[in-house]
């Protein structure tokens, strides 16, 4: 199996608690046989490719210098990721099994890979906007939402880390229950249910292509 | 070639969809190519009861979902729409099984989309400049460094960079520091049929409408913003009426319409300017063919498109000599040309083409004999065709194919 991570954080840079969860993803993957790319961001590492723990991880910077905000930020990055996760598309001959999108901030490069090669991809939610903006609702807000309802309705599955948040997201974003799955990160079958995840949204997803 | 070339026009606006310059230039490319075999999709912005996917003219028109929610900020929802672009053209290009031959994106404003759909399907990507941040208002600020340094990317991602004059070319060469062989001139046209078919017998009955019997009239069509310099020719106004008798008639819309209305009615000249604001298509016509003078006062014009349609309209032309105005109008044969940004010169030069009746009418029909021989969309779609085919013959020797 092959899957392309999205990340917009991964060591070294270190924002908050993702980036240790995905490399510690990442790695467990690699040992249990499954080919992980992650293409993530990092200002001063432009271009470079490494393959710590045999993460095969790709590091792009925006295009894009100056910005007024997160979302012009995001925006705009999103083109580098796509054109790196376009680059494993073609270099594995098209074999690309699912991508995973960890956290909403490429989602957009997600979706439009889907559109274009039937390629599923598996929303990971980190947070949601509704939470971090105390239910604020500025365009702004409304805009960063709207790319999470995006990704909730495109995604095969979407991927929690706790019971509390596949109720927040099915009460947010109105998504049937059955399509939240909760992996909970500190439990003795969190990668299991992770293989498990991934596997069912690969063989559905050869279902579709044929 | 044996199999017919398809290409995919980006823009964020297209008939019936008209912000500015970039939708009639789409426009009328998308159908002179198609009549020259070429397929033609065009995907742009949804509008108003016009349909999501529709055939006109022969070219395959999709409407998109523009992002219609509330956006921070322009630059945002440019941003925003662009996602929603590539979502629905990714999937369109996927429905045709990959047969899209080249992206063809115009202006920054869908720049994200453009170069995403290059990746995602390895085709190349062709880029027209209509114009560019740093000639509108320059690129100092947060804000404008954004939408200058998109601009800048775009030329990066592209094969070619297309743009309608010989001062284009080298403005965008130094403002994004592009080699010359990125950079092809291939002018605007206008369509001149358009201006001969269906001339109102009645002109005389719609000229009422704008101005007195005895009151000459000076045409102005554009956005009312900075770098169209509508501002210089309402100061021009006071010494223009000290030796004919005009009305001014200001044709468009812009941030500018207030403070401009106030200059005129600081002068007490109301009576002598009309802003008629956005007209439809019939109507700016007929106020071209009955205008006794156009003018294009512009401080910045990367080419000029209403210069052209006062051409093929018969009106005689007054420009500023800046940018892509000077390669069109010839002084003396074609046009008047002024100094820019000087509402005395300009003064002068409307009432040269008004009080010499014989001397305007020269210039009206070089200009007419000029539009038909450049100025040909026929012609204009052929060399772009051409830009095409050359493109393709490189890519085919590129590691993607």
């Amino acid at each position: 199996m092959r899957v392309v991570i999205f990340s917009w954080e991964f060591p070294p840079r270190v924002v908050g608690q993702l980036a240790d969860y995905v490399r510690e993803l990442a790695a467990q993957l690699v040992k249990n046989k499954v080919e992980t790319h992650v293409v993530t961001y990092h200002d001063y590492l432009t271009g470079r490719y490494e393959e710590p723990e045999g993460i095969k991880t790709y590091r792009v910077t925006n295009p894009v210098r100056t910005h007024n905000g997160v979302l012009t930020w995001v925006l705009t990055l999103n083109q580098e990721v796509e054109r790196a996760a376009t680059n494993i598309y073609y270099d594995t001959d098209k074999r690309v099994d699912l991508i995973d999108v960890q956290d909403w901030h490429f989602i957009p490069t997600a979706v439009t890979l889907k559109k274009a090669f039937n390629l599923p991809f598996i929303y990971s939610v980190e947070s949601l906007e509704d939470h971090r903006s105390h239910g604020a609702d500025s365009p702004f807000n409304m805009a960063i939402k709207s790319i999470e309802q995006l990704g909730m309705y495109e995604a095969e599955r979407i991927v929690v880390k706790s019971e509390w948040m596949q109720d927040e997201v099915v009460r947010i974003y109105k998504v049937p229950k059955e399509r939240v799955k909760v992996v909970l990160p500190k439990s003795s079958t969190w990668i299991k249910d992770n293989l498990e995840t991934y596997i069912s949204v690969a063989e559905g997803a050869k279902w579709i292509k044929n | 070639m044996d199999k017919e070339l398809a290409v995919m026009m980006l823009t964020w606006e297209f008939p019936p969809r008209i912000v500015g310059g970039i939708s009639p230039h789409v426009y009328c490319l998308s159908r002179s190519l198609a009549k020259n075999g070429v397929k033609v999709y065009v995907v742009t912005c949804d509008f108003p009861e016009a349909p999501q996917h529709e055939v006109v003219d022969g070219v395959e028109i999709f409407r998109i979902d523009s992002y219609k929610n509330p956006s921070p900020d322009f630059v945002t929802w440019v941003y925003l729409m662009n996602m929603n672009m590539q979502r629905e053209a990714a999937a369109i290009v996927n429905n045709l099984d990959g047969k899209v031959d080249i992206f063809h994106a115009h202006d920054w404003l869908v720049a994200n989309a453009g170069i995403g759909l290059k990746h995602v399907f390895r085709k190349p990507l062709l880029a027209t400049f209509h114009s560019t941040q740093v000639g509108r208002n320059g690129a100092q600020y947060e804000y404008e460094r954004m939408i200058h340094e998109t601009e800048y990317w775009l030329t990066y991602e592209a094969w070619r960079v297309i743009c309608c004059s010989n001062y284009m070319i080298s403005h965008a060469k130094w403002a994004f520091g592009l080699p010359e062989d990125k950079l092809v001139m291939i002018p605007n046209g206008v369509n001149f049929q358009e201006y001969a078919r269906n001339k109102n017998p009645n002109l005389s009955q719609f000229r009422v409408m704008f101005a007195l019997s005895e009151e000459r009239i000076v045409l102005f069509v554009g956005r009312l913003v900075y770098e169209k310099g509508v501002h210089v020719l309402i100061k021009a106004l006071s010494k223009v009426l000290e030796k004919v008798n005009v009305k001014f008639v200001i044709v468009g819309s812009g941030y500018m319409e207030e403070e401009l209305s106030n200059l005129v009615t600081g002068m007490g000249l109301a009576h002598k300017v009309m802003f008629t604001g956005f007209v439809d298509d019939e109507t700016l016509r007929n106020l071209q063919r009955c205008a006794d003078v156009c003018v294009v006062p512009s401080l910045f014009e990367p080419f000029g498109i209403a210069a052209l349609e006062a051409m093929a309209a018969g009106s005689p032309l007054v420009v500023s000599d800046t940018g892509g105005l000077s390669e069109i109008v010839e002084h003396d044969v074609t046009g008047v040309k002024v100094h820019p940004n000087n509402p005395d010169s300009l003064a002068w030069g409307i009432a040269r083409v008004l009080l010499d009746k014989k001397y305007a009418e020269q210039l009206k029909n070089n200009a007419y004999k000029k539009v038909q021989e450049k100025y040909d969309w026929d012609k204009i779609s052929q060399r772009t065709k051409t830009v095409y085919e050359t493109v393709l013959k490189e890519y085919s020797e590129s590691f993607w194919t």
